[in-house]
This record gives structure tokens, sequence and C-alpha cells, in this order.
């Protein structure tokens, strides 16, 4: 217990670098994931039946990769056809990419679920469609959004980890260059699974607050 | 093209590998979960506290974590798995951390009305269990059981880390050794599309005929 303590102590720079990176990926992918998954969102309800078949297509193709692949995707095989991304722009485009797919269809489902009385007395008003969809849609269902969309933060902060794999130093990264300097892998495992998991702590802390004040506001 | 074609053969060996690795942890997982879901629900309050914080554990860390802890970290206080036997207890230990909440959502689906209704019929506790609340409970567990066992799926992608021989370990090995990125990894991607898909299709069928239950 007590030297696992003195070697948390001593690599704890490193990790915290590592926490650094972790959350830069995680910012990033999420604003391309939010961005992307809304245009897809859009493109799925749309009228126009090509962008409709895309996007599904995308989300549909998307989801069922995992993620890892389509890192290495993004990392190894782009650069093959010539398109060389860094490792951290490579992590972005790849977790954006797939998490885009997810959250798109939390924003689609959240529109869907808007009472179609708020749509018919809408138009009732002569609001052309993109006003209707600002001003009325969009704003009740972003308060069905949040507690999904906070579960899928959670999940996409622990899906960073995978990018040790593409060379990005991240928490795991850290992890795994301190346990091969000291050969002792589960205490430097174990320091990153406490910092994991008090992301995972805050985030449902968060989570179960939003969640009881949309009910508030809605009630 | 040529590159392709040779490594078709060893991607379908690897395929089977992680396809078998999946239905066995999946039943295992199903058979535990199942278990821990009714202790969660019906348990001592000490085995519920238990069961809660074993699930928040499993959900809180990554699963790329929890697997070398189970392989690199044990391995520090002595404790010696090879990577099939790392692999195994891993997609158990992480899918019984997510069957459970399936599970309990599932049985807290059935309303109260049944229970009470076959209580009134003097029926067991058990029996009003195994005939009246369970089947209702599968037909509402079924859509997330078809997620859970793509997600199972999509794991057996990590275990090529801990040198487990699947489709992504020859991806890596064919990488190494033709220098073709982009084929290689593309085609990975392809099968694993594939048996997700043909999962997803035998998860709706069974919803289907599961449907006439309602």
């Amino acid at each position: 217990m007590h030297t696992m303590l003195q070697q948390w102590a001593l690599y704890l720079p490193d990790y915290l670098k590592g926490v650094g990176m972790t959350l830069e990926l995680t910012g990033a992918a999420l604003l391309v994931a939010l961005v992307f998954g809304f245009i897809l969102a859009l493109a799925r309800l749309s009228k126009i039946r090509v962008l409709d078949w895309a996007a599904t297509g995308y989300v549909e193709i998307i989801r069922a990769i995992p993620v890892l692949i389509l890192l290495f995707i993004c990392y190894y095989s782009l650069a093959q056809a010539g398109l060389k991304l860094s490792g951290p722009v490579a992590a972005i485009v790849g977790l954006g990419g797939f998490y885009a797919a997810l959250y798109g269809e939390i924003f689609r489902g959240a529109i869907l679920g808007v009472d179609r009385g708020q749509r018919e007395a809408a138009e009732a008003l002569g609001m052309p469609r993109s006003v209707a969809m600002r001003k009325v849609i969009l704003p009740q269902a972003f308060f069905a959004i949040l507690p999904p969309a906070t579960n899928q933060l959670s999940n996409l902060i622990k899906d960073t980890s995978l990018v040790f794999t593409i060379a990005v130093a991240d928490i795991m990264f850290q992890a795994n260059s301190a346990l091969s300097q000291n050969f002792l892998p589960l205490d430097m495992l174990l320091l990153a699974g406490v910092i994991y998991f008090l992301f995972y702590l805050i985030l449902s802390k968060f989570l179960a607050r939003w969640e009881l004040n949309v009910q508030r506001r809605r009630s | 093209m040529h590159v392709a074609l040779h490594y078709l053969g060893v991607y379908g060996v690897g395929a089977l590998k992680d396809i078998a690795l999946t239905i066995v942890s999946t039943i295992l997982s199903i058979i535990l979960g199942v278990l821990a879901a009714a202790g969660r629900l019906y348990g001592p309050k000490a085995l519920q506290i238990a069961i809660a914080w074993y699930v928040e554990i499993i959900r809180g860390l990554p699963a790329i974590l929890q697997l070398f802890i189970i392989y690199f970290g044990f391995d520090q206080i002595g404790i010696h798995f090879s990577p099939l036997m790392a692999a195994l207890i891993w997609l158990v230990a992480y899918g019984v951390g997510y069957a459970v909440e399936i599970f309990r959502a599932g049985l807290m689906d059935v309303a109260q009305g049944q229970r009470e209704a076959s209580a009134a019929l003097g029926l067991s506790p058990s029996t009003t269990m195994r005939k009246i609340v369970f089947p209702q409970a599968l037909v509402a567990m079924l859509p997330p059981l078809t997620s859970f066992v793509v997600l199972q799926l999509k794991n057996t992608t990590l275990l090529y880390l801990v040198g487990f021989a699947d489709v992504m370990y020859e991806a890596r090995l064919g990488v190494d050794a033709t220098n073709q990125a982009g084929p290689l990894y593309v085609m990975a991607a392809v099968v694993y599309l594939i048996i997700s898909l043909v999962i997803g299709r035998i998860g709706m069928r069974m919803e289907r005929r599961a449907a006439a239950y309602r």
C-alpha cells in the first residue's frame, strides 16, 4: 500500500498531462459529434430522399463498426491513402465521427418526440418551417436531449482510452508507460482507474441533477 | 487485391473465434446477470449495495482498463491468466455489469398490477416470477439484449492487445507484414459490420415473434 502511494505520487505529474490530453480530445470530439450529429439528424428528417438515405446509411454503418477499428482507419488507413493525420487529429475525427452517429439519433428522437400539435400550431400561425424548428421544436426537444447526451458523453470519455493505440499520450498511455518503467502494472492501472471513475462519478452526478431539473421545469 | 484475398481466410478463422467468444460470454453474462439482478432487487441490503457498486465500477471504467487490470494487473499479485482466459473473464465480468441493468429494468417494467393479480389468484412468488413476470419482462428486454450482444462483439476488438489471436490481431500482423493498412483495416471493419448486422437481424426477428405475447 505504502509503495503504491509512493509510485502514484511519483507518476502523478505524467498522469495529469494525460488528463489534459484526454479532456482536450473529449472536448474536441464532442464538438465534432454535436455539430455533425445535428446535421445528420436534420438530414434524416429532411424531405429530400437522398439526404435521408445517406445519413441513415452513415449512422447504421458507423454504429456497427468498433471504435478501435475506426481509429485505426483514421490513423493508418488514411495515411496509406495519402491523407496523413496526426494522432490527436485522427482520434478526434474517429471518435467525433462515431459519436456523431449516436448523437444524431438522440437529436432525431428528441425532435420527433415533440408533440405534433406544436408543429401544427406553428404552421397554423404561418411560421416558416425553419422558424418553427428554431423557435418551437428545438427549445422543447432540448430537455429530452440532456440525459441521453450526458450518458453518451461519459461513454465518449471512456472511449478516449483507446487512443493510446494510435500513439496519443492520454491517461491510458501514461499508465502504460509508467508500468513499463516500474513493473507495477496493478498499481499504475488502478491510478488510471481512480481518475476515470472520478470523471464518471462527476458526470453521473451532473446527470442526476440535470434530470431532476428537467423534470421540475417540465412539470 | 492480392493481399486482401490472402487475408480473407485468416480473417475468417479469427472471426469464428470472436463469434465463439461473444456467444459463450453472452450466455454466461446472461445467467450471472439474471442472478445478480434478482439479488439487486430482492436480496439482502448488503448484497444489493455490493451489486449496485459492482455495476457502477464496470460502467465507470473504460473497457480497455478493465481488460488490462485482469491480464497485466493481476500478474503483479501472482495471478496469471492466458490471453483466452483473461479475455473470457473480462467479457463475462463486463457483461454481467451491463446485463444486470437490462434485467433489472426489464423486471421493473412489468406492471405491479400483474404481480398483484397473480398473488390474488393464489400463485406462489416463484411461479409468478417464472410464469407471469419473466416472460413479459423478456419481451421488454429483447431490444437492449440485442445491442448488448453487439457491444460484446465489438469489445472483442480489444482482445488483440493481450495477445488473443482474433480478427484485429491478424489485421495488425498483416499490416506489419505487408504495409497495407488501407485494405486490411477496412476489411476488418467490414467483417465486424457484417456480424453486427446479422446479430441485429436475429434480434429483430426474435422481437417480432415475441411481440405476439404482448
